[in-house]
């Protein structure tokens, strides 16, 4: 049921050559941008950190599902350890201690088998979580017998759980699906894709501002030429989910150019609001975890309903 | 309606790397947690392994900060005392340890940092900065500094001349400074050696010493090194 080992092999190794070209590339013109004399060293950096995490991203999703999940879940626990220590939330061990041990739970739920249905992954108990952990964080206060500033822990407590943890972690339950290694490699290839395509327009052609309170460097042209790039992917990479029907792939383009550019916009306002640039310094010329998986919070969600929906759970 | 407050920690820009190499450190549940796993698991080991005997754990003070000072004969002295100290105060000890050997690499510096809680120490070009670190961390309440005034390990296995640095955070204040000895770590982990050999290990513990009567002038520091080197040597049964 987990993944596919001969059409999985094939989409993986498609999609080793595609990233394998594009670093030979950027590489190269990294190169000769440098030899013209150009200063290279802020992009060089971003390449450095990018030949580290393809290799382990790889690597991990060729592992198959039980890597992938835990991959996924180390991510969300890292990712919400930097929103904790970002916004302060770190200085009550209360608080994050459950977010913690919730998202350890919701990875433990995607592992399990549906003992109902006896499909892998706990789909039931994935999405009921929510409840149950949100009355836990609204608990502590009363247990505690405190009032003063509790709201705004419980609520960036609840925030941290339901949006990196909970939002993002669907991308670790797509990992149950039939064809769980074309959907994850595509949806990481795409996001991705979608960011540098963002960039690339808007500093090509951008001169009106998307959203000049919450990210000054976002440009309407590259929001567009995003879109536009997200909505040609699916189609050149109709291999990763052979079964999908063209409504399905323009669905799929929209959800990765729309939903990956909001998260996008998402982390710049929380980062906006607390008064920091980066959310930490975890990944060399890239930021810290949050700042780059930003844009696959909104992405994995929808994208693994549209798949539930239309294709029950293959 | 108020806008929220937010407290993001002060070292949020700063890479890992950077960060563990910093002091103080930023408190995190992560740390927390694999440094008290990483205790139990030490105290085991010392237990069983280096059959580590300790004698006079109750003339450790309970409430004050204080120092804990040793002769050093391997890393294992170290380790031995954060096995003496209260395992629910390991995250308040700090051994000082010498930026310039456990600070230098990223895993060295992971080890030091988070299991060892470590306060990186320059021996060499900025010591004054170092020792007023110490001191600021013992004004608050609690706080436990390591330090081996000897500045390095051993080779004969004789106490060697102890350093300055000890008697200018002590000389002239009311600050207890607890000497003890180890015994059997230079046989258990020579210098040069990759790994210790099961040898036994005895920690002594001796009375808490106070300087607060003493002034600041170069002749009390050199007493305080003297007197605390003394008491060293004395709970090993030797004289230097």
């Amino acid at each position: 049921m987990a993944i596919d080992l001969v059409t999985g092999s094939t989409v993986f190794l498609g999609y080793a050559i595609i990233t394998g070209a594009l670093l030979v590339l950027a590489g190269l013109l990294l190169g000769l941008l440098r030899l013209s004399g150009r200063d290279v060293s802020s992009p060089l950096s971003t390449y450095r950190g990018w030949l580290i995490m393809i290799p382990i991203v790889l690597g991990t999703l060729l592992l198959g599902r039980e890597a992938t999940i835990a991959g996924v879940t180390l991510l969300a626990a890292f990712g919400f350890r930097e929103f904790a220590r970002a916004t302060g939330l770190y200085e009550d061990w209360w608080m994050t201690g459950i977010v913690y041990l919730a998202i350890v739970a919701l990875g433990a739920v995607s592992l399990m088998t549906d003992p109902r249905l006896g499909q892998p992954g706990w789909y039931g108990f994935f999405m009921a979580l929510p409840t149950f952990v949100i009355a836990l964080i609204l608990l502590v206060p009363v247990l505690r017998n405190r009032a003063q500033g509790e709201l705004q822990k419980v609520a960036l407590a609840i925030f941290g759980f339901v949006y990196f943890g909970w939002m993002f972690m669907h991308l670790g339950f797509l990992a149950n699906t039939a064809n769980a290694l074309g959907y994850l490699l595509f949806l990481v290839f795409a996001v991705e894709i979608n960011d540098v395509a963002a960039f690339t327009f808007g500093k090509m052609f951008g001169k009106r501002k998307l959203r000049e309170q919450i990210s000054p460097n976002k440009t309407l042209a590259g929001s567009i030429g995003a879109i536009a790039v997200s909505l040609l992917l699916p189609w050149l990479l109709w291999f990763s989910f052979p079964h999908f029907s063209p409504a399905l792939l323009i669905l799929t383009g929209l959800i990765v150019g729309i939903g990956g550019q909001l998260g996008d916009l998402v982390i710049s306002y929380i980062k906006r609001d607390i008064g920091i640039k980066d959310m930490g310094a975890t990944i060399q010329g890239h930021g810290g975890i949050l700042d780059r998986v930003d844009s696959m919070i909104f992405v994995a969600p929808i994208f693994f309903h549209m798949v539930r929906w239309f294709n029950g759970a293959g | 309606m108020n806008a929220w407050k937010y407290h993001p920690s002060p070292d949020i820009g700063t890479p890992v790397a950077d960060r563990l190499q910093s002091f103080p450190r930023e408190p995190g549940m992560l740390v927390y947690a694999l440094r008290s796993i990483a205790a139990v698991l030490l105290r085991a080991w010392m237990r069983f392994y280096h059959r580590l005997r300790i004698d006079g754990r109750e003339n450790l003070p309970t409430r004050r900060s204080y120092v804990m000072v040793c002769n050093h004969t391997s890393h294992l002295d170290t380790l031995c005392l954060l096995s003496a100290v209260a395992l629910r105060s390991i995250h308040h000890c700090f051994p000082a340890a010498a930026a310039d050997y456990f600070f230098t690499s990223l895993p060295r510096s992971a080890v030091s940092a988070i299991l060892i809680n470590a306060l990186p120490f320059d021996r060499k070009a900025a010591s004054a900065r170092s020792l007023e670190l110490c001191s600021r961390l013992l004004e608050d309440e609690g706080n436990i500094l390591v330090l081996f005034p000897e500045g390095t390990r051993t080779t004969t296995g004789t106490t060697g001349r102890f350093r300055s640095g000890i008697g200018r955070l002590a000389a002239g204040n009311d600050l207890d400074i607890v000497p003890c000895h180890l015994e059997g770590g230079m046989r258990a982990w020579p210098k040069g050696k990759l790994w210790p050999r099961p040898h036994r290990l005895h920690l002594r513990i001796g009375r808490a010493r106070n300087f607060r009567h003493l002034d600041t002038s170069a002749e009390s520091v050199r007493a305080v090194c003297a007197d605390l080197q003394e008491c060293v040597s004395q709970l090993g049964g030797s004289r230097a």
